[in-house]
């Protein structure tokens, strides 16, 4: 009798505790272990400090799927009045998540946010209409990765670093004339090479300041820009310097090209370090890494930052959405992204973070690593390299690449592009007259 | 011959298809009636919008920028259609005769033919991709050992098209056959004994008498290949090559494994032009039934029915 009282009496009051308990929930579209259970370790250790506090709430985390399938998610949820509070975004979705109206700027929030610690091209992206919307998370950008006993084979200096287009054509001729099975480029074929590239050159993609003065009309794929870009990369194919696996976007596709050495230099992200890095030990070659060469005669303007960032939707009282900003800030806190880019190679998106990461030795361990810093410390803010702004962001990346895939099928530059942008002017004019 | 006297009531027959006409109206008439009125509209899944634009979806489908695009895809799903129906029923026609004949183990083979009945076409494109990745495929491997030749199955434009119609025939291949085996057990045997004595031969007893008495079953499976080939390939292809890649000039313009449902997702669900994507829609509706009528007419006639 006892017992049985006292089994419902608990039970009555994990009820009551579950009641109380308001669930912060955060949606995020890491689908691996790695990267998922860092994320869910820092939101135990949030929720332990709640608790602490007597605060009555918790947060939740959950994976939705693809950036793409995660932004679904969320709208979908939104539009049935159970959104969640915390959603993590890629940067070209940044738009078309605005033009949702489903999102509050992080800055409207509270007090707002402490913006003096963050990485001034990182800011530069996420601030749109001069509010920050939402807060950097997971940031990269494009390097080149060398295999320096491959250009040795080929009878290059090994600590060769091309800079250019054409340090880079010439180095495929020295490697195509020595007679290695290796080809001398492999990068899989992604319009987010081609986005750094038109930024490398101080160029816009879009009109109207890189859509960040007005909703951009115009996606500038036919200027001397673009042509210097597309034409490169037909004369490396021409010549037989480059290799892709075939498929768009093909990013594991490409790495594997590298790693097993069928590829002497190979561009891709900093975010890929990490595993690029080990799978080189394990196959035996030393990893070399340089800024990503740009077209010349450019003056290097810097890239655009890539990756995600975190966002704060509408519809929630106050306070729990106070508690999903300061877990949010917590996550990235100085420590936290530095364990976060040690595990991953993603920038750690704080000043301090890095200057700990440089305290603790990191840089001078793998000087691999302070290349990818530099490109992004060394990168000169404009609109260029704060990237463009538009909702038809995801359709013109198909757009470009299939042009790419053209001209690699023997198509001119000049006529393909000419073609690229009249559909993408044409998908652009498309989501602009929804409003 | 008049034999409805069956139902005495006139109410009684609808009331026993009542709980079936609710089902169809429910999934079926409701849903392609706002498939109809949201092809005058301009709608975005994510935005949340939707406005009224009269014909504008038509006329960009038929008109607009990415028309040549759409041209492109039309033009192959007729081609991925057709070559799967007819690679697939023909396959299928021979292969059944075969597993028909008494011979040992004929159960064994007749298990194997209609093992890839049982795969989704997610699963059966799995294999696919496994079988011919070009640098691990299984089929590289052979051809490399054999020929020293390692073909680019997945991004060489024909080749891809030609290994998507074939992971959809060789899904589909069970299915086929299961129906024909049961319509071969049909064919009365002095048909054939009877042709046999007359002096014809195997091959000329096959396409005389085997090929015109299944014609009532090749009828039913054009149907169902059809649907299959319009619809459900879209597994076999989002899995295998989600619809890439460019092909050469004139196609050029789309992906060369795009049929019109798999864009139709693309630009309903990928892209969230809802609006878009029902017009897409309707034009598939109307092809069907195009498709559909054609057949009935001209294709019944030539249907052998055996007992008239």
């Amino acid at each position: 009798m006892m017992k049985q009282f006292l089994a419902v009496l608990s039970l009555v009051a994990l009820l009551g505790m579950a009641m109380a308990q308001t669930n912060i929930e955060f949606w995020y579209a890491f689908s691996d272990d790695a990267r998922s259970g860092w994320i869910q370790d820092r939101i135990s250790e949030f929720n332990e400090q709640l608790s602490a506090d007597g605060k009555d709430y918790q947060v939740v985390g959950e994976r939705k799927g693809s950036y793409r399938e995660t932004l679904d998610a969320a709208v979908l949820a939104a539009r049935q009045g159970t959104p969640p509070h915390l959603v993590q975004l890629f940067e070209v979705g940044s738009q078309l998540a605005v033009d949702t109206g489903i999102f509050e700027p992080v800055g409207n929030v509270g007090g707002g946010i402490d913006l003096s610690d963050y990485i001034e091209p990182v800011i530069n992206y996420y601030t749109i209409d001069g509010a920050v919307n939402s807060i950097p998370f997971n940031s990269s950008s494009p390097i080149l990765y060398i295999n320096k006993d491959l250009l040795e084979a080929a009878g290059l200096d090994r600590n060769l670093v091309p800079e250019t287009y054409s340090d880079i054509l010439s180095a495929c001729e020295t490697i195509a004339a020595s007679g290695i099975e290796a080809k001398c480029i492999g990068f899989n074929l992604h319009s987010w090479f081609f986005e750094q590239w038109m930024a490398e050159q101080g160029a816009p993609l879009v009109n109207n300041g890189n859509g960040r003065d007005e909703r951009a009309t115009e996606v500038l794929l036919t200027s001397d820009a673009a042509k210097n870009i597309v034409s490169w990369i037909k004369n490396l194919n021409d010549n037989g310097y480059y290799t892709y696996t075939g498929k768009l976007e093909d990013w594991d596709g490409s790495d594997a090209i590298f790693t097993n050495q069928q590829a002497v230099f190979h561009i891709t992200s900093t975010a890929d370090l990490g595993n690029i890095t080990a799978a080189t030990k394990e196959a035996g070659f030393e990893l070399g890494a340089g800024k990503l060469p740009i077209a010349d005669g450019a003056e290097r303007n810097g890239v655009v930052i890539g990756g995600a960032s975190v966002w704060l939707t509408t519809g929630h009282p106050e306070e729990e959405l106070e508690v999903a900003k300061d877990f949010i800030i917590y996550m990235t806190n100085t420590e936290n992204m530095v364990s976060w880019h040690k595990l991953t190679g993603y920038y750690p998106v704080r000043n301090s973070s890095v200057d700990e990461l440089t305290a603790e030795g990191w840089f001078a361990e793998d000087p691999n690593y302070q290349v990818a810093f530099d490109q992004l410390l060394e990168t000169i803010p404009n609109q260029a390299t704060g990237g463009a702004l538009m909702g038809s962001f995801l359709e013109t990346r198909t757009i470009i690449e299939e042009a790419i895939q053209k001209v690699l099928n023997g198509a001119e530059v000049d006529a393909a592009l000419e073609e690229a942008k009249k559909l993408a002017d044409a998908a652009l004019a498309d989501y602009n007259s929804n409003f | 011959m008049r034999d409805h006297a069956v139902f005495k009531s006139r109410f009684l027959p609808w009331l026993l298809l009542l709980p079936s006409l609710i089902i169809l109206a429910i999934f079926i008439y409701f849903p392609a009636l706002q498939t109809f009125v949201l092809s005058f509209y301009k709608s975005n899944l994510r935005l949340g919008t939707r406005r009224f634009t009269g014909f504008e979806n038509f006329y960009n489908l038929f008109a607009g920028a990415f028309a040549p695009a759409y041209r492109q895809i039309f033009l192959q799903s007729i081609l991925f259609s057709a070559s799967v129906v007819f690679i697939g029923l023909a396959l299928s026609v021979v292969l059944a005769t075969f597993a028909s004949q008494k011979i040992v183990g004929a159960r064994v083979y007749r298990l194997f033919l209609i093992w890839p009945f049982a795969l989704s076409p997610a699963v059966a494109a799995t294999i696919f991709a496994f079988l011919f990745n070009p640098e691990v495929g299984g089929v590289n491997l052979i051809l490399n050992e054999l020929f020293g030749i390692k073909p680019r199955w997945l991004d060489t434009p024909w080749l891809a098209f030609m290994l998507v119609v074939g992971a959809a025939v060789w899904k589909n291949l069970g299915y086929n056959i299961v129906f024909y085996l049961a319509a071969l057990q049909n064919i009365p045997k002095e048909y054939a004994e009877a042709a046999a004595i007359d002096g014809a031969g195997p091959i000329a007893r096959f396409f005389r008498i085997t090929v015109p008495m299944l014609s009532p079953m090749t009828f039913f499976l054009l149907f169902t290949n059809l649907t299959f080939s319009f619809f459900d390939a879209f597994g076999i292809i989002d899995i295998l090559t989600r619809g890439g890649p460019v092909g050469y000039p004139p196609f050029d313009n789309a992906g060369m494994t795009t049929i019109m449902m798999y864009r139709v997702f693309q630009e309903g669900i990928e892209q969230g032009k809802s609006g878009f994507a029902a017009a897409f829609s309707l034009f598939i509706l109307t092809i069907i039934i195009i498709i559909t009528v054609f057949q009935f007419r001209y294709g019944s006639r030539r249907v052998q029915y055996g007992d008239n």
